[in-house]
Formats: C-alpha cells, sequence, structure tokens
C-alpha cells in the first residue's frame, strides 16, 4: 500500500525516526568513545611480540628489534624530498613505527621505519624484553649473569636450549630476588623512615613554637631533645640496615646484547620485570596482562609518570571527591532551606536564585583563580599566621593542597546542589508539613523530621551532579593542589592522618601531564587512553554508588506520588 | 447492596440519635467561642463575622456548598491559615477563656491542644509505630514504656489496633486508605488534644471505611470535642449533636443537629438541606 507523503508526515512516523535517529547517534558516539578509550588504552599492556628485522635505506644497513607500534601511509614524493631512496612508480609507502627501546644505548627508543626497507624480518624466541625503573625497556638477548661483578653463569647461543633457559630462569630468580629486597627498602624508606622524619619535623615545630611563645622552662625543651635523640637512634640502625639492604640489591647484574650486536651490563635491581614476548604462549599472555593491568592501577608512577601506575592519582581523584561532597551538601542543603522555606519569596530571593544558577555556569578556571587568591593565599595565608607560626616561612595551608582543591570544587558544584534540593522541597506534598505541624510541630521540627527526610533524595540527586562535575574537573586543580607527582598519599598511618594540607594527584591532570608534558610522548600516548579510561571507570563507580544511596533513600520515603 | 447500605445506616441513626433529645446549646460547656471572626485572603473576605461556639465532648457539623467557608473556618480553630500567605484574621476565638489569636499564644501548643485530621490521609513515610509516636517525640517523650503505651492506647482508641498490632515498625504507606485515615487520627489523639477538628475526613474512603471513621467519631466524643467538615449531610446527620450550616461565609443557622434537619428556622437552610441547591 502506498502512502502519500503528506500522510506519511501526518502519521508521526518522520518524528519518531527523528527521534530515533538522534538517540542512535547518541549511542554510537558514547559506545565508540568508550571503545577508541578502551581499545588504545588496554591494548598497551598486552605483551606485543619483537620483531627483529634488517633495515636497509640509502645503502646504510643496521640490524633493529622492537613492537611495531603504529603504522601509516606516507606519500612517495614527500619522502623523495626528504632525500630517500623511493623505488620507482610508487605513490604511498607505509611508514611503521617501531618501538626499540634501549634509550640508553640507541638513544630514542621509538623509530619510524619505511616498511618496504625491512627485510628478514623474524621474530625470535630468545628476545627478551625488560621493563626498567630507568631508561625504558630494553630488548635485547641474555649473555650472561655477575654476581659482585664477578660472572658467575654465561651462554652464547641465540636458540632455543636448555643452557640458554637454565641461565633465564637464574636470571628470573635474582629478578624475583631484588624485587623482593626492593620491597624491603620501599617498606623502611617510605613506612619507618617516613614516620620518623614526620616526627622528627613535628618536633622541630614544637621547639619552634616553644620558642616563639617564649616558653623558657628548660625541661619541656628537654623532653623535645630526648624524643629526637631516641628517633634519631632509631634512625641510625635503619639507616645500617638499608645500607645492607642496598648492597643485597646492587650484588647481581646482567650481560646481554641487543640485536645489533652492542654488549650492555645492566643491574638486576634496575629491572620490574623481564619476559620472552615470543616465546609466550596465549596463557602465558593473558597472565602477564591482567599483572600489568593490576600493577597499573595499584602502583606508583615511575619514569616521569610514563611506567607504572596510577595508583596516587586514583587515590587523589576518589579522597577529593569524598572531600567535596562532605563540604557541599550541607553547606547547600542548609542554602537551599533557607532560600525555599525561610526566605520571604519576593523580588530578593529571586535575585538570589538566578545568581545561584548563573554561578554554575561561570567558567571553572575562574574559580581557580578565586580559590587561589582567596582560599590559598587569603584564608590559608591567615590560617598560617594564626595557628602554624612555627612552620613559617614554610607555608603549611598558604600553600595549594587537597583542602583548598576540594573547597574550591565545592564552591563550582554548590548551586547545582541547592538548585536539586530546592526543587525536592517544593515537592514535598503540603498535605506532609500540615500534618506535622497540626501535630504541634513546630516549622524547624516539621522541616527536620519529615520534610528533609523527604527531601534526602533530592539532595542525593544533587551530589550525584555534583560529583559528576567535580570528578572531571581539572583546570581550577591546577591552581588550588594537584601536582605531576606526590610523594605521599593524603592519608596515611602518621597522626592526624588525612592531610589536608598536602598537594595530591589526579586522574584528570594525569592525563594532561602525561599526555603532554612527559619527556616521552610516544611511550605515554597510550597511558593518556588508558588513565582517561580509568577516570571514566572511577566517576561512574563513585555516581553509581551514590545512586544506590538515592534509590535506597526514595525507598524509603516514597511518599511522593501523593 | 444499596439495600443494605441504607438499612446499615438506619440504623446507625437510631442508635446515635439516642441521647440527643434532651440536648440544648445554653447546657452545654463550650471549648471554643468564635466571636466576629473575620477573615481576608488579601482583600477578599472569605469569612463575614462569625459567631459560634463548640461545646464540649459533642461532635458539631459544619455544612454547606463548596466554597461557602466551612473548612476556613476549621482551619481558624488551630490557626492553621497562618500558613497561607496574605491571609488576616480579625475578631477572635476563645479556648478555655483565651483568645488563640493573641501574641502571647504559643502556636506549636495550640496545635498540640487542637488536633487536626485531613481530607487525605497523610501518614509520614515512617512505620506506623512512629507515625503515632511523631506528636511524642515532637514534645520530647522518648521513654520507650510510655511511647509504647501510648501508641497502644492511640490505636485501639483508633480501633486500628488489633488490623496492625503484628505490623507496627512496617511502613504506614503500606495501609489502606480507610486505614491510614484512622491512623491520621490515631497520630492526633495520641497527644491528647482537647479538641478535634476532621476536615471531611472520610471524603477519600470508600463506603465501608467511611463508616468505620463515623463509629470511631461517636467513640471518640466522651473524651474529646469534635468538629467535623463535611459536604455529606447523611454524614453530618448520623454523627454530629450541633450542626451549622454556612453559606458563602456566613454562619446561616446553628443549632442541634436534629432540630436543623427536620425543622430549620431558615429558608436558606431549608433549601439546602432539602437539595434545591449546592
Amino acid at each position: 500500500m502506498r502512502v502519500s507523503f503528506t500522510e506519511w508526515t501526518k502519521s508521526g512516523s518522520p518524528w519518531v525516526w527523528l527521534n530515533a535517529g538522534a538517540v542512535a547517534i547518541c549511542m554510537i558516539m558514547v559506545i565508540g568513545l568508550l571503545g577508541l578509550i578502551a581499545v588504545r588504552g588496554l591494548g598497551h599492556f598486552w605483551p606485543a611480540d619483537i620483531m627483529q628485522a634488517k633495515y636497509t635505506e640509502n645503502g646504510n644497513t643496521m640490524i633493529v628489534a622492537g613492537e611495531i607500534v603504529e603504522q601509516e601511509q606516507v606519500p612517495a614524493t614527500q619522502l623523495r624530498d626528504a632525500g630517500v631512496k623511493v623505488p620507482e612508480g610508487l605513490e604511498f609507502m607505509q611508514r611503521d613505527l617501531i618501538k626499540v627501546g634501549n634509550r640508553d644505548v640507541g638513544g630514542s627508543d621509538f623509530l619510524w621505519m619505511l616498511d618496504e626497507f625491512l627485510s628478514e624480518r623474524s621474530y625470535p624466541e630468545m628476545m627478551f624484553a625488560a621493563e626498567r625503573r630507568e631508561w625504558g625497556n630494553f630488548y635485547g638477548y641474555l649473555r650472561g649473569l655477575k654476581e659482585n661483578g664477578k660472572l658467575v653463569a654465561s651462554h652464547d647461543g641465540f636458540e632455543k636450549t636448555d643452557a640458554y633457559m637454565t641461565l633465564w630462569n637464574e636470571f628470573q630468580n635474582r629478578i624475583d630476588r631484588a624485587l623482593e629486597i626492593h620491597d624491603q627498602i620501599k617498606d623502611i624508606e617510605k613506612g619507618d623512615i617516613g614516620s620518623i622524619n614526620y616526627e622528627l619535623e613535628r618536633l622541630r615545630l614544637k621547639q619552634r613554637s616553644l620558642e616563639l611563645k617564649g616558653v623558657t622552662d628548660q625541661s619541656r625543651y628537654a623532653d623535645i631533645d630526648a624524643r629526637r635523640a631516641e628517633l634519631n637512634a632509631e634512625y641510625e640502625v635503619l639507616q645500617k640496615d638499608l645500607l645492607d639492604l642496598y648492597e643485597a640489591f646492587n650484588r647481581d647484574s646482567l650481560v646481554a646484547v641487543t640485536a645489533s650486536g652492542q654488549q650492555v651490563e645492566i643491574g638486576v635491581g634496575k629491572i620490574v620485570r623481564a619476559f620472552l614476548p615470543n616465546n609466550m604462549g596465549t596463557g602465558d599472555k593473558i597472565g602477564h596482562y591482567i599483572g600489568k593491568l593490576w600493577e597499573f592501577m595499584s602502583d606508583e608512577p615511575r619514569e616521569a609518570n610514563t611506567e607504572g601506575g596510577i595508583f596516587p592519582a586514583i587515590f587523589g581523584t576518589i579522597m577529593m571527591v569524598l572531600l567535596m561532597s562532605i563540604m557541599v551538601t550541607p553547606f547547600g542543603v542548609v542554602a537551599a532551606v533557607y532560600l525555599r522555606e525561610y526566605a520571604r519569596q519576593g523580588f530578593v530571593t529571586r535575585l538570589i536564585r538566578i545568581a545561584v544558577n548563573n554561578l554554575a555556569g561561570v567558567p571553572s578556571i575562574v574559580y581557580g583563580v578565586f580559590g587561589l587568591g582567596f582560599f590559598v593565599y587569603f584564608l590559608g595565608g591567615n590560617i598560617d599566621d594564626l595557628f602554624f607560626p612555627e612552620a613559617k616561612p614554610a607555608p603549611t595551608f598558604g600553600t595549594p593542597g587537597l583542602m583548598w582543591a576540594s573547597l574550591t570544587l565545592a564552591l563550582l558544584t554548590v548551586p547545582v546542589v541547592i538548585v536539586a534540593t530546592e526543587e525536592g522541597l517544593s515537592r514535598i506534598p503540603r498535605a506532609m508539613r500540615e500534618g506535622s505541624l497540626a501535630l504541634g510541630a513546630t516549622k524547624f521540627e516539621t522541616l527536620w523530621k519529615v520534610v528533609l527526610p523527604m527531601a534526602s533524595p533530592a539532595m542525593m540527586t544533587g551530589v550525584i551532579l555534583a560529583i559528576a562535575r567535580a570528578a572531571g574537573e581539572v583546570a581550577p586543580l591546577m591552581l588550588v593542589g594537584v601536582v605531576k607527582l606526590a610523594p605521599s598519599l593524603p592519608l596515611d598511618l602518621n597522626y592526624p592522618f588525612l592531610h589536608l594540607d598536602q598537594k595530591f594527584m589526579h586522574l584528570g591532570f594525569h592525563i594532561y601531564d602525561v599526555g603532554f608534558q612527559s619527556p616521552n610522548v610516544e611511550a605515554a600516548r597510550p597511558l593518556v587512553y588508558a588513565t582517561a579510561l580509568l577516570l571514566v571507570a572511577v566517576i561512574a563507580l563513585l555516581n553509581l554508588s551514590a545512586i544506590a544511596i538515592r534509590n535506597h533513600l526514595r525507598e524509603k520515603y516514597k511518599a511522593l506520588e501523593m | 447492596m444499596m439495600n443494605t447500605e441504607a438499612k446499615t445506616h438506619a440504623i446507625d441513626i437510631a442508635s446515635m440519635q439516642r441521647d440527643k433529645q434532651t440536648l440544648s446549646l445554653e447546657n452545654e460547656e463550650h471549648t471554643l467561642k468564635v466571636n466576629n471572626l473575620k477573615l481576608f485572603y488579601g482583600d477578599n473576605e472569605a469569612l463575614h463575622g462569625i459567631d459560634m461556639v463548640i461545646p464540649k465532648n459533642r461532635v458539631t457539623a459544619f455544612i454547606g456548598p463548596s466554597g461557602c467557608g466551612k473548612s476556613t473556618l476549621l482551619r481558624c480553630f488551630n490557626r492553621m491559615n497562618d500558613l497561607v500567605d496574605g491571609c488576616r484574621i480579625e475578631g477572635e476565638i476563645m479556648l478555655d477563656g483565651n483568645n488563640i489569636y493573641d501574641r502571647a499564644v504559643d502556636v506549636a501548643e495550640l496545635r498540640r491542644r487542637v488536633g487536626m485530621v485531613f481530607q487525605k490521609p497523610n501518614p509520614f513515610p515512617k512505620s506506623i509505630y512512629e507515625n503515632v509516636a511523631y506528636g511524642l517525640r515532637i514534645q520530647g517523650v522518648n521513654k520507650k514504656r510510655i511511647l509504647d503505651e501510648t501508641v497502644e492506647w492511640a490505636l485501639k482508641s483508633a480501633a486500628l489496633w488489633d488490623e496492625v498490632k503484628d505490623r507496627l515498625h512496617e511502613s504506614a504507606l503500606g495501609m489502606s486508605g480507610g486505614q491510614q485515615q484512622r491512623l491520621v487520627i490515631a497520630r492526633t489523639i495520641a497527644v491528647k488534644p482537647e479538641v478535634l477538628l476532621l476536615d471531611e475526613p472520610a471524603s477519600a474512603l470508600d463506603p465501608i471505611s467511611t463508616l468505620k471513621i463515623e463509629e470511631l467519631i461517636h467513640e471518640l466524643k466522651k473524651d474529646f470535642t469534635i468538629a467535623i467538615v463535611t459536604h455529606n449531610m447523611q454524614q453530618a446527620a448520623r454523627v454530629s449533636d450541633y450542626t451549622a450550616f454556612m453559606y458563602m461565609g456566613d454562619l446561616i443557622e446553628f443549632g442541634v443537629t436534629d432540630t436543623l434537619f427536620t425543622n430549620p428556622s431558615q429558608k436558606q437552610t431549608e433549601d439546602y438541606i432539602t437539595g434545591r441547591y449546592g
């Protein structure tokens, strides 16, 4: 049956198609976005095969080994202009980006090479990849192991033989031993010595504060000195342990040759993990992948944030958002209650509402500037003068930190909470208020016992929106507390446990920093995607927990349909 | 079905009318006394000088067509109209000899003494127990024994105890409309008010629940002074001792229910109760 165009229009079908189309496009964009960052980011942790090949360009030959990271087509004319001898009749040539590692040997760990000029490709089973604490990855063949500078084991072949594998296993054992010692060293340095340093600093401040107050009672100084001597003694002991540990840690080293035949000696302590990618089965690779992923989420960053994990950034982000929620909720709710319940509705309240709504539209960097000027310099400066004069001239709160960052974001999101709470308050049926008032409750009691509990789901909606806005915010944070690398987490075992004055790391800033401020942009690019994915996941997690709380409250106070 | 209902009502009226023969306003003790009460919404005068009394331990019904001001008048008795923007009151209402519109009056305390039940059941989204205990908790009563006793007494007085005693700590929102309204009544009497204002308490309920509420009113007047607004004349006739007929913001006629319904002194009253308008 044919339907005329007018009839088709009248039936509303085009309208339905239009709406469905818009939804479909949105869905595709969201899925595409998440898909892209997921693929790019998560692919990074897969142990790629290492290719070894001969590269000949303009008569020069070299042997390279590495992972192919990216491929692209380049116009031949462009290459000819650059002086490359391109074979006749070619319009485009494929160019590969190869991660060759060995930055300490070759200078750069990524090379662009023309696919055409690569020959004698092979994937040698015994080529190993080592992740190091410095200088990025190393690719090469294991030649021998040294203990205290003396060669204890060696092998010369390039094929997979029992002798090679024995050497390899010995190498793995020594890595495990070094990692164990590394953990012990870290425990002592960050844990025990960290606590001692922290307490010493507090003692110094205490003494300084006594001096500032003009206390002359020598016994109090003596107490401090006694405690300090105790701590110093403890420190000496630990320091000696540390020396021993370092000696043990630096005992082993390995000898290896690169694909081009250069011999290199690397301390085993410098290696985080070593593996033979070309010799790994799928199961091994999956295991390796999961291990790397876990390291990414649970470990600290290495090498200017381009390697290792981003745990401090995850922690900092969550911490800041939680603090922000704790600050913004009471503030926004109280303001909304006044505006909706107590203030006389009129011109002034309308004006205030407009102002609050517009506050939500102020660019976030402006909040950052305000936070820096008012919170950090003015408030923080005054707090330092009043409460921490002993630490001066070093600022305590008069410098960007976790508290100011949370407070700035709380300010940024307070309009959202106010609007949502007001909305919720206005939806409480009049009958509920009257019912309570008719029982002899005052307005305050009615608010506190009936209205506010019933409006709590709306408040949570406000908090959810605030979290969504705050967690992704980066610009103002750069001014009020986020740093590239924070030496310690803002929450630890040293009194007072939560250090609101400390600077912290943040996933959003981490993305910017790793992607654009790191010395090794090529190596860091996959991390940008991985971190972005993680940021999305963290925000989703925070939101989901808030939504779960809201749904629970809704269930409890579901009288609104009256 | 219609027949049975009509029959039930007939029996009810008979039983309720037993003691009405001897009623007379002059012999009553007055709980509330309204003197020349005028109420304005902005410039609009909604009540034009009402004078009447609410006798103690009796049921006083207010009838009249929609918009006649009967609910407005009822809401004056516990100053619920204070919540309405632009509402102004002249004249006085005396509760036990004191003007409730006096500056010195504590409104919360007044509302505790003059409780109110609304048209639609409005239980709080709390448990049945907490709904009834709400008024007590507001007064600072937190002793579990006292709360338990009062809740049980209030629920029994509201003829609800047997239905809910096994689920006191479940949400009140799971109850039927009629149960909710009786819960609201229980909640109101739990604070032991002197006067109970009922603003069309059965208008949102089914006939069976309505009947239960009416029986309840009959029971409650032993302990409380009751004022009820209703647009159902049969209901007024069934439950009340005295009836006030209001029209357009004026009190047209006020007297013993039987007399008002059988032998109204005003033409307007007669027209209304015989269904000629309204």
